[in-house]
């Protein structure tokens, strides 16, 4: 469904020094330079696949996500979604695409979200008996009952987001780049809007980009992702595997029955948290069975329960190893056809 | 066909809405927009002191020519060039352009919809206008009316896609509704609005004539009150057509190589 090989963006920027100094330096002689957003992206995503694009701020997962969608156009490099080069922008690519933009929006703010879901309609060529099925459908799950007739400027941030998402979706994409879907909301919203991305994708076997700094969308909803920092990319495959190499290490929580000593504690790994009676270890991934049976022999365990460590500290990880070894999947070569 | 008459009923109903909502502030430009008003009360005390005319104009010439003028630009303002200079520079026109449709055609409809806001205010100040003046006809017939509706649409199609094009320029430069500011003080010393071209040296009025200006203001005052022959009207008519060509032209090729500089920031 998607296929990118050596996408690159690069931006001509100007740099200013701050104050009346710097402006006059700048009106008589522009200082500029070129900032490489993305350098060299290649990779295939199958049809019904959902992917998480992970990388810290800065790293081009924007960037990356506005070529594919035909915002902007590639510096160089070759990009195809269902057939369509995004930056020729047809009518068809753009009818099969959507990008939701946590921080962006499409809805008409002094308008209720039901005169843009109208525009949308007509734009996008629904018909009524469509139109109506998909909104009883996201009206489901979203729970859209009560606020499509409030002015947009009136909503909160999160009836707001599911508005938007409902917009985005409503001539039924079978490609979304989602980038931060759920930025600045609270838990219970995400869980909402995490669930109808899943749905969504189950029921219409929509492909899925998305870029998140909240690893629960990306751990709920993917299975692969797609790391990328300082425009390339530095890991694409399976969640697990990730974890797997970045982290040789697991986490074994621990419950007692009775207070111990931390040199009791420190015979079994690394001590990450010691509190009463509540003890955190860190211990060799190959070991932790053996550890675990140790432990459950040796000391007075209530309970115990055996975890890989936060995503955020393997993906932390990850940016700071910069000599770590990528796992991406052999790519075949396509013929690019560049601007 | 049926899908187009689609879009353009929900897009006007949509945006109808929208402008309804912002009714007081659409009095306040329709208030400022008064260049012809002031223009109109400076040359009737100007004629009032010689003898009653100037150039031949009488006070009531003047309030013909300056309350037509003033209508002509209610009807054909645009002020496209600011609201593209801001989608293009915060990254608003990202999600128009993620949708299979022109976004120019949205504009239009959010000019046409604001014109429909303006027209009770500008009928109302028209009346007055007319009332206060002893002797001002505006039109002669209906027929000329008609046939004014028809010029001042392409008016205003000339002048939004001027202002379009400045908008896109966008594109390039960071501040390029500037032009659209020196638009303003060219287009009111050459469209008519400050004087009407007959007051002109001749060699100034020989140039005006090759621009597209008069077509925006002047020609659809010399149709609405009854000044030129039929053979001028189809003449200007047809100039009109020309430079909406023209500028509609101008238009796409600043769009195409515009989208291809397009930063999308913002997000």
């Amino acid at each position: 469904m998607i296929t990118v090989r050596d996408l690159q963006k690069h931006y001509r920027v100007h740099d200013k020094e701050p104050g009346f100094i710097g402006s006059l330096r700048s009106f008589i002689h522009r200082k500029m330079r070129t900032v490489q957003a993305v350098e060299g992206v290649s990779f295939n995503i199958a049809t019904g696949e959902m992917v998480g694009f992970l990388g810290p701020n800065g790293a081009g997962k924007t960037t990356t996500l506005k070529m594919l969608a035909g915002l902007l156009h590639p510096t160089s490099g070759y990009a195809n979604i269902a057939g369509f080069t995004p930056r020729e922008r047809h009518h068809n690519f753009l009818k099969t695409i959507t990008l939701v933009m946590g921080q962006k929006q499409q809805l008409i703010w002094d308008l209720p979200a039901l005169d843009s879901f109208r525009v949308n309609q007509a734009i996008y060529e629904i018909p009524d008996d469509e139109y109506q099925q998909t909104m009883r459908e996201f009206n489901e799950i979203l729970e859209l009952d009560g606020i499509l007739k409030q002015q947009v400027r009136k909503l909160s941030l999160g009836e707001r987001m599911k508005c938007e998402l409902a917009a985005a979706l409503l001539h039924r994409p079978k490609v979304l780049f989602l980038d931060e879907p759920t930025i600045g909301l609270d838990v219970n919203m995400q869980v909402r809007i995490r669930e109808f991305i899943a749905e969504y994708n189950r029921r219409f076997h929509a492909t899925v980009i998305l870029t998140s700094h909240y690893m629960a969308d990306v751990t709920a909803l993917c299975q692969r992702i797609i790391v990328i920092d300082k425009g390339k990319i530095v890991f694409d495959g399976n969640l697990s595997l990730l974890i797997e190499q970045i982290a040789p290490s697991k986490i074994i929580r621990i419950e007692l029955a009775h207070p111990v000593t931390e040199v009791q504690l420190g015979h079994f790994g690394q001590i990450h948290k010691h509190d009463g009676l509540h003890a955190e270890l860190q211990v060799p991934r190959a070991t932790t069975s053996a550890i675990a049976a140790q432990l459950l022999t040796e000391l007075p365990i209530a309970d115990v329960t055996i975890e890989d460590p936060p995503i955020e500290e393997v993906i932390g990880q990850v940016f700071a190893k910069q000599q770590i070894t990528i796992t991406s999947p052999q790519l075949e070569p396509v013929n690019m056809v560049t601007s | 066909m049926k899908a187009s008459l689609n879009k353009t009923r929900v897009l006007l109903e949509v945006w109808f809405a929208y402008m309804s909502a912002y009714r007081a502030e659409i009095v306040i430009w329709i208030l400022s927009g008064s260049l012809p008003l002031i223009m109109m009360a400076v040359w009737i005390g100007k004629a009032n002191t010689e003898n009653g005319t100037v150039n031949g104009f009488t006070p009531s010439d003047f309030a013909t020519y300056f309350l037509a003028a003033w209508l002509t630009q209610q009807l054909a303002v645009a002020w496209v060039s600011w609201e593209l200079d801001y989608q293009i520079r915060l990254g608003e026109l990202s999600a128009k352009l993620l949708r299979p449709f022109d976004v120019m055609w949205e504009h239009v409809t959010q000019h046409i919809t604001e014109r429909l806001v303006r027209l009770p205010f500008i009928i109302i100040v028209l009346g007055v206008g007319i009332w206060l003046v002893p002797d001002t006809q505006l039109t002669p017939g209906i027929l000329y009316v008609l046939v004014y509706t028809c010029s001042v649409v392409m008016a205003f199609m000339i002048r939004f896609l001027i202002a379009y094009c400045i908008g896109l320029l966008t594109f390039w430069f960071d501040q390029a509704t500037a032009l659209d500011e020196l638009y303003f003080v060219v287009a009111a010393f050459l469209t008519g609005s400050f004087a009407p071209l007959e007051f002109y040296p001749p060699i100034v009025r020989a140039f005006i004539e090759w621009t597209p200006f008069p077509y925006i203001i002047y020609y659809p005052i010399q149709i609405l009150i009854g000044s030129v022959s039929s053979a001028d009207i189809l003449r200007i008519l047809i100039v009109q057509v020309w430079w909406i060509s023209l500028f509609a032209l101008l238009r796409l090729f600043l769009w195409k190589h515009g989208l291809r500089r397009y930063g999308a920031f913002g997000a």
